[in-house]
């Protein structure tokens, strides 16, 4: 490939041939950042999800007080643009993490700021599900957990891999933005080289690379959801 | 035997409390089908509820064989609620498992051993004549086919009372026919009693043996079928079996509503009473309806040429009822009366 010459004098453009050395270890802390983000999220804020829908009018175990409880600790979570959490819940980051920087510490403010949106979602894909699935539950025989695992969680499966495919790439976009306070993967890289040194093929390759990355995980969600779901 | 006894339910909200069941007393035997029947807001579904032990009731006995489930809560709720096999409206299969795990549901909830499980839900699917839908899922099914599949699953821990709550309603006539036969041999060949929540008349006269009319949390009437059908004052057998007769026509003296059961009548007990008894009769209306027990009629008449009372007396000796309330009102009064 052919590099400008203006811009290879002026020395601000990384070279496209140094690109993948650059971004792929890059690539790499994203996906190890979500991926260990999801994993909190998938089981904690399907347990707050879960206990959303049960402790609801028409859940398993309803408790009015409860659940306004939760609800409004869920509200809390997604009033804060994610640039703020982050900002604000540093001091809890150092506290568990111990650092203020890298993955280990952007994964704290994502994690939190994920697990509100997903329980959110896991209550939605809930509510979709007929009203008699409770019923069936209870006249079965049914434990609470046999009705939780049956007739709620297997019976929303699709809805929640759309759930956790959305959740997903908001993920990768907050890890992006967690990039600002030197979190790693790809967006630490459009930060500090695309916008902190005005490298433009870093920026381009970035933003090929998410919006890549995100069509790939939106086809592969699709393709999951529809085949979980049935005639 | 299922017994239901002085059953109350309500429900305390802002506005103060709704008592919606206020003390039912109902038993059904063994073998037999009893529908209940009443207007939407006569506390239909919360009984249903109630019986199903998805609700608790506020004070009264569900007993069966002898035992209140009503008064269970918790694991022994759980342990006991098989005793009732509960077909839902829209069947209510769940729409990922297939038609042979949606029935082993129950099985598998209560840890029946695999080979066990397979072997009853063949038994079951079998039973109802789906066995090979097994791998099919609910929404490759018919309306009428999903239903059966629902009964097959209340019947899967082999309960002593199978609850119907609406289930035909929505369900093509074709589909209704199969689900209802369904039921009446299920009540012959295992004794089941079965408890039939409808608001379809036409479900009631195919298959229920008695009926019971449920009214502002109550049961305003409560027999046999036939008796009902064949009694003509009965506001529920009007409903059962409706007349839509015509009015009383000009030089007829008054109208009658007469009642039979067929193996007590001579069926040409119209024609008798003018050769025989020089009565003139109009015939305004007429309703013959087959039922497992018999055939069913109820006929409306003009009549000229004798007095209500010696109509009466003539009629009953023949082993027909005529209402004397039904007397001399016209066909609009008589259905006013009814509603």
């Amino acid at each position: 490939m052919r590099i400008p010459f203006e811009s290879a004098a002026v020395g601000t453009d990384t070279p496209w041939q140094q690109l993948p050395e650059l971004m792929l270890p890059a690539y790499g802390q994203t996906w190890a950042m979500v991926g260990i983000v999801m994993a909190l999220v998938i089981s904690l804020g399907g347990l707050m999800g879960i206990a959303l829908y049960n402790t609801d009018r028409q859940g398993l175990f309803p408790r009015a007080r409860l659940h306004a409880v939760l609800s409004w600790i869920a509200n809390m979570g997604r009033s804060l643009p994610f640039l703020v959490l982050m900002a604000a819940i540093i001091p809890f980051t150092k506290w568990v993490t111990g650092t203020t920087i890298g993955i280990a510490a952007a994964a704290v403010p994502m994690t939190i700021a994920g697990i509100p949106f997903f329980a959110r979602l896991v209550q939605n894909a809930l509510n979709d599900l007929p009203r008699h699935n409770l019923a069936v539950g209870l006249v079965t025989g049914g434990s609470a957990a046999q009705i939780i695992g049956t007739t709620q969680i297997r019976e929303a499966l699709p809805a929640l891999a759309s759930a956790i495919t959305l959740n997903t790439i908001s993920m990768i976009e907050y890890s992006a933005i967690a990039g600002t306070i030197g979190a790693g993967g790809i967006g630490y890289l459009a930060v500090t080289y695309g916008y902190q040194r005005f490298d433009m093929n870093v920026m381009l390759a970035t933003i090929v690379v998410l919006i890549l990355t995100v069509q790939i995980v939106q086809f592969l969600g699709d393709r999951i959801a529809r085949a979980l779901a049935r005639p | 035997m299922i017994e239901i006894k002085d059953l109350h339910k309500h429900y305390d909200t802002a506005q103060g409390r709704i008592e919606v069941l206020k003390g039912i007393d109902l038993s059904v035997p063994e073998g037999s089908i009893t529908a209940v029947v009443g207007p939407s807001g006569a506390g239909k579904s919360t009984l249903s509820h109630c019986i199903s032990l998805l609700e608790k009731p506020s004070s009264g006995q569900i007993l069966v064989d002898g035992k209140d489930l009503g008064a269970l809560s918790g694991r022994a709720l759980r342990a006991e609620r098989r005793a009732i096999g509960t077909i839902f409206q829209n069947s209510a299969l769940l729409s990922r498992l297939s038609v042979a795990e949606n029935v082993a549901l129950p099985l598998r909830n209560l840890g029946v051993v695999h080979h066990e499980m397979q072997q009853r839900v063949a038994q079951l699917l079998d039973r109802v004549g789906l066995l090979e839908k097994a791998n099919a899922y609910p929404g490759q099914l018919s309306g009428g086919q999903r239903q059966r599949v629902g009964i097959a699953r209340a019947l899967a821990l082999r309960p002593r009372l199978l609850l119907s709550d609406e289930a035909t309603s929505g369900l093509d006539p074709e589909s209704t026919h199969q689900v209802l036969g369904l039921l009446d041999s299920l009540r012959s060949d295992l004794g089941l009693s079965i408890i039939l929540i409808t608001h379809e008349m036409d479900v009631v006269r195919h298959v229920a043996d008695e009926v019971a009319q449920l009214a502002g949390g109550r049961i305003a009437e409560h027999g046999a079928l036939h008796e009902l059908v064949a009694s003509p004052g009965s506001a529920t057998g009007e409903k059962l079996l409706p007349l839509r007769a015509e009015d009383l026509p000009a030089g007829f003296d008054y109208a009658v509503t007469v009642a039979y059961r067929k193996d007590r009548v001579d069926p040409g007990w119209i024609s008798r009473l003018g050769i025989e008894h020089g009565i003139a009769v109009a015939l305004l209306g007429g309703a013959v309806e087959a039922h497992h027990e018999g055939t069913l009629g109820r006929v409306r008449l003009g009549v000229r040429g004798t007095s209500p009372q010696d109509l009466v007396r003539l009629l009953d000796g023949w082993g027909l009822h005529a209402d004397p309330g039904s007397l001399a009102r016209n066909n609009r009064e008589l259905v006013e009366a009814n509603a």
